[in-house]
């Protein structure tokens, strides 16, 4: 069956090919009125729909405009507690690292922008375009809008600057030949450095919130725009110098060496960045030098030399026998007391040197092999260092870090450890083993069948009750560990799709080649199932991220917790709760409809998820 | 048959070690063995611990008098906490239920909103989604209930409003229609109308077919039921008689021994199975008639034989579950009885206006109205705003997906636009329609667990509040699981047998 249906597609693509490519047929453009009666009113039941969707789109228009610009409204809630919303108590000594921390994600993008060559360019005219319907809506708007007379004339004036701008770009457009263009990349950096220019100008948000002991309010005028109009001045400058130096190496350096060093470069920041907000800056290198590099060194070279050797093609039957003493003597080591590093480095040299007869063959391939071995202990023996080291700062109360920032790292670290669980489950559920596949099949109905707050309060309460005497875990990680089981359902489900989407030609050339079941599923199936999966990962990641406001309901500090609890409960802006949910909603706006746009711009550039 | 080559003989004498069977089934005995061994030893942990802490993890609760307070629904003071968990159970359902109905039909009007010849109705239901479906479900949530919670107060005169519609905010109360007395009677009438329009909608069906003309058997179907309905309302108290016949049914039920049904159950639970095995081996069988078994055949026959013998010893061993069912099937003849053996002068139905009690220190509205109250209106307008964006993406594409040629096809041998939509385009449409819209519906019955936040007893509120009080975190969890399981299994059965309805028939 599978043969036939990927021989008609060959056909149809066959088919479709011949066809001459014609560009699609050019829109005429209407005068105004012929459009507003071809658009609006073109049958009597398009009228009434077209009057009563007006009405009710002025009517949410008005209601929204006029609580937005009740002057009982606490606007300087939300701005004053601006710190608060994006990292909680974070000491304000030690805010250098966040900002580094900006800085590096900020580079990553800048980089990764100019590599995939993102953005687009838009005609002038389109732009002058969009610019007259922004400064019409403008009017439209501050009609409806309950403002003073001074008000009003204001706003009018700034709608009519907006439009004069509009018309006059299409005027310029217009004048020339050939179309002129604009890349949409210098209209975001135009934008951003407006929106950052503000910040010298305007003096956003009259209060600083001081995160002491005992929280106060203290009145210090443009205090938002103070403490962050210079950083994000640099940060402007770090993003467009890191868009041209990416294109600089992008002119220079092979496109595949670039873009796997990005990737994981990316995949490497989150540990890094928590790290850098969370660590200690003074503390003791000497344990380091004198025990955890030892360790390193050691099992970086003789497991480098057992895996040269493993992968030797000729290796045979012996290197499995081998394979397995390692692994023994991985489970062996916790009979005896010793260093858990040293427990760790030998379970993971027993998987890299169980995988290693799938990965065997020439020097460059063996090479590659062992260059995955040394990143991978380098990194498992720095995180591990790194989570044995003393926390900065000492705030009573648990946890200090919160709004934004524990947003973005429960949803990062639960998209990241769930991945490789999802595949692992995805493989199992469509295993020919009936054990793996039974196992699989459960945990995933199950995990899919209950609502994620259940799993989120079962983990906070329960998983201090399953730890041994002695252990403990802090709560956020306990919340992580049931969420990333949770996701990995579900990324288990959407990777299954795309698995059942590799043709059984496949499987059958992969075997027909002498290739193992492990290198049939490293090598050919997995690389295409992921692939077509991506997409909807995509659109699961983003749910992820929606999913962490939960976290505000079992009591952790994440934005809306801060927005509806805590804001509303400083003696200063008691009630002002709608105000701050109702500032929190486009940012988690932003970011979901951003991510979703340019995962769907990548999609159809790239023709992913058509197979 | 040939004798086998050097190089068969030698394939058969692969070591131990290389054989891959043997390794399979040693690879996953030994996964099997280390997912049992972290269970227990979890568990054991778990129950060290909370021996240690002096938690029970009994179920004794469910029969204990417990302190909750549930907002609204069958019960507001539950006696047990079986009770408050039923009643909050009602509850999730009752909010699930409504949110799926009214979520379908709003989905369906922003799908057909985006394919609006309408540029402004276009632009309403594009906005519409791109809102709804990018900010978190929870964040919409609080959002309403912090508006909702700003209406105007009570007022503190108790008693019967003299309008029928009163906004506050405890939440929106209108006139309550409900079922007196007579609706048992009046609905058996109402059964006997829905035979009797199956056999009118059989007879226009065939004037159709035989004429051509439009006969509207749909129509008529409903309009029997009405009249029915209507005739009902006058004559249902001769239906009474029906009491003593379901009391006689109560009598025989009592009668009956318990192992009556442990029989019954018995039987059914080894005929599925064997069935099922028979037929499982009837399929493998192959056109010269012998049987082609793969491990995995073996392993599902096994277990299906397997779960019939542990349901049989069950029954067998528990003989209180057929008691139970034993009395339970009594009980709902003898509330049976006791509905039909009523005054024959009763209504069957009966209105009510909204009142305004004040219990305890807090004015709020009394039983007699339908009261939405603010945390319901709260998840239920969330919830349904959220899902009839992913619905109505769902109802686009699959109208997207019906090839163009079917609705100039249809246009061409002259339907007009409603007709082609509902009778060309739609049917077509739902087919790739319902599946994705089936697991909205699972979503949302997971999504109106987030009614915690904002105060409506859902069972996960109540839940909490049973495991705060009591400390029985792991029966409470245990409980929702149950619930939302099951719950999750209903819909996707009526999910899946829909689509298998729906699906096209090829040859």
């Amino acid at each position: 069956m599978a043969g036939f249906g990927s021989g008609s597609e060959i056909a149809s693509v066959a088919a479709t090919a011949t066809v001459p490519i014609t560009a699609p047929p050019e829109t005429p453009k209407l005068p105004p009125g012929e459009w507003v009666k071809a658009n609006l009113f073109s049958s009597p039941f398009n009228s009434v729909l077209t009057v009563i969707s007006t009405a009710s789109l002025g009517f949410i228009a008005w209601f929204f405009l006029s609580f937005i610009f009740h002057p009982i409204r606490q606007w300087n809630a939300p701005a004053t507690n601006l710190r608060l919303m994006m990292t909680r108590a974070y000491p304000e000594e030690q805010y250098l690292r966040v900002w580094a921390c900006v800085a590096i994600i900020l580079v990553l993008t800048g980089m990764s922008m100019a590599v995939w060559r993102a953005g687009s360019t838009m005609p002038v005219a389109g732009l002058g375009r969009k610019l007259l319907t922004t400064g019409a809506l403008l009017v439209l708007l501050t009609l409806l809008a309950p403002f003073s007379t001074g008000a009003t004339v204001q706003w009018l004036a700034a709608a009519l600057v907006v439009v004069a701008i509009g018309e006059s770009l299409r005027r310029i457009a217009d004048r020339g030949e050939a179309e002129r263009t604009v890349s949409t990349l210098t209209l975001q950096v135009v934008a951003l450095a407006g929106v950052v220019t503000s910040l010298w100008v305007i003096p956003f948000g009259h209060h600083s919130y001081i995160p002491t002991r005992i929280p106060q309010v203290m009145e210090e005028p443009g205090t938002v725009a103070l403490s962050t109009k210079l950083p994000w001045t640099i940060m402007l400058a770090i993003v467009v110098a890191a868009y041209f130096g990416g294109a600089l190496l992008r002119d220079r350096l092979a496109k595949n060496t670039l873009r796997v060093t990005l990737v994981l470069l990316w995949l490497l920041a989150p540990p890094v960045l928590v790290y850098l907000i969370l660590r200690d800056p003074d503390f003791d290198m000497g344990h380091v030098i004198g025990t955890d590099i030892p360790i390193f060194l050691a099992y970086a070279v003789l497991g480098s030399a057992l895996l040269l050797w493993l992968t030797r093609p000729s290796t045979g039957e012996i290197g499995r026998i081998v394979a397995a003493m390692v692994l023994v003597a991985g489970f062996a080591t916790f009979l005896s007391p010793m260093r858990m590093v040293l427990r760790l480095d030998m379970l993971l040299l027993a998987a890299f040197a169980l995988a290693a007869p799938t990965f065997a063959g020439g020097s460059r391939s063996r090479n590659r092999y062992t260059g995955a071995w040394l990143l991978a202990l380098g990194v498992m023996s720095w995180l591990i260092t790194s989570v044995n080291t003393a926390s900065t700062v000492k705030v009573p109360g648990g946890f200090f870090i919160g709004g934004i920032a524990i947003t973005f790292m429960v949803a990062i670290f639960t998209i990241v450890l769930s991945v490789p669980l999802g595949i692992a489950l995805a493989l199992a559920r469509t295993s020919t083993m009936p054990i793996f596949r039974l196992l699989a099949t459960w945990f995933i109905e199950f995990v899919r069948g209950i609502p994620l707050i259940t799993i989120l309060i079962f983990f906070s309460i329960m998983v201090p009750l399953f730890l041994p005497r002695g252990m403990h875990l802090s709560e956020v990680a306990a919340v992580v560990i049931g969420y990333t089981l949770f996701s990995a359902a579900y990324m288990a489900e959407n990777i299954r799709g795309g698995l059942q989407s590799v043709t059984r030609g496949q499987h059958e050339a992969a075997e027909a080649v002498g290739m193992t079941t492990a290198q049939k599923t490293v090598f050919i199936v997995l690389p295409q199932a992921l692939r077509v999966a991506i997409p909807p990962l995509v659109g699961h990641c983003i749910g992820v991220f929606k999913e962490t406001s939960l976290l505000a309901i079992i009591g952790v500090f994440d934005l809306l917790y801060i927005a509806r609890i805590v804001i509303p409960g400083q003696t200063e802006f008691m009630g002002s709760a709608r105000e701050s949910i109702l500032f929190i909603v486009p940012i988690y706006w932003i970011f979901c409809y951003t991510i979703s746009k340019a995962s769907q711009r990548i999609e159809q550039r790239t023709g992913l998820g058509e197979r | 048959m040939t004798a086998p080559t050097t190089r068969e003989r030698v394939s058969q004498r692969v070591p131990l070690w290389r054989d891959v069977i043997v390794l399979k089934w040693v690879t996953q005995v030994f996964l099997l063995v280390m997912v049992l061994g972290a269970m227990f030893f979890l568990a054991s942990q778990a129950g060290d611990n909370l021996r240690a802490r002096n938690i029970s993890t009994e179920f004794d609760f469910l029969h204990e008098p417990v302190m909750i307070q549930i907002s609204e629904g069958i019960d507001t003071h539950p006696d047990t906490g079986a009770r408050a968990l039923w009643s909050a159970m009602v509850n999730t359902l009752r909010i699930s239920g409504a949110g799926i109905i009214f979520a379908t039909v709003l989905g369906v009007v922003v799908g057909l909103a985006r394919l609006s010849d309408n540029w402004l109705v276009r632009r309403i239901g594009t906005m519409w989604v791109e809102f709804f479906r990018n900010v978190p479900l929870l964040v919409q949530m609080i959002f309403m209930f912090s508006f909702l919670t700003t209406l105007p107060r009570v007022g503190l005169d108790s008693g019967p409003i003299n309008g029928w519609l009163h906004i506050s905010n405890k939440g929106i109360s209108m006139p309550r229609v409900f079922m007196a007395d007579g609706f048992y009677q009046w609905a058996v009438v109402v059964l006997i109308g829905a035979v009797a329009a199956h056999y009118v909608r059989r007879r226009r069906q065939r004037i159709q077919d035989e004429t051509g003309a439009n006969t509207s058997p749909i129509l008529w179907a409903l309009g029997t039921v009405a009249l029915f309905g209507l005739v009902g309302l006058f004559v249902h108290p001769a239906f009474s008689w029906l009491g003593s016949v379901f009391g006689a049914i109560a009598e025989l039920f009592d009668s009956l021994p318990t192992a009556a049904p442990q029989v019954l159950f018995s039987a059914a639970a080894i005929g599925v199975a064997t069935t099922w095995i028979r037929r499982f081996l009837s399929a493998r069988r192959s056109a010269i008639g012998h049987l082609l078994l793969s491990d995995d055949d073996w392993f599902r026959m096994i277990f299906a034989a397997l779960t019939s013998l542990v349901v049989v010893l069950l029954v067998v061993r528990w003989s209180g579950l057929s008691a139970w069912t034993l009395d339970s099937s009594r009980d709902l003849f003898e509330v049976l009885e006791a509905k039909f053996e009523v005054d024959g002068a009763a209504r069957p139905f009966d209105a009510m206006r909204p009142d305004i009690v004040q219990k305890n220190r807090f004015p709020n509205y009394g039983t007699n109205g339908l009261t939405m109250s603010i945390g319901f209106a709260s998840v239920f307008f969330a919830v349904l705003f959220y899902t009839s964006a992913f619905i109505g993406e769902n109802v686009r594409g699959g109208i997207l997906a019906v090839p163009k040629g079917q609705t100039e096809a249809a246009k061409a041998v002259g339907l007009k636009r409603g007709q082609v939509l509902r009778h060309v385009v739609l049917p077509q449409a739902i087919r790739v329609i319902m599946p994705p819209t089936g697991n909205q519906y699972l979503n949302l019955l997971k999504n109106t667990s987030l009614a915690i936040a904002v105060g409506y007893s859902d069972i996960v509120q109540v839940g909490t509040t049973v495991f705060n009080q009591t400390g029985m975190t792991l029966p409470v969890v245990s409980i929702w699981m149950l619930f939302y399981l099951s719950c999750s299994l209903t819909i996707s059965v009526v999910v899946n047998w829909f689509n298998v309805r729906m699906r096209l028939v090829e040859r």
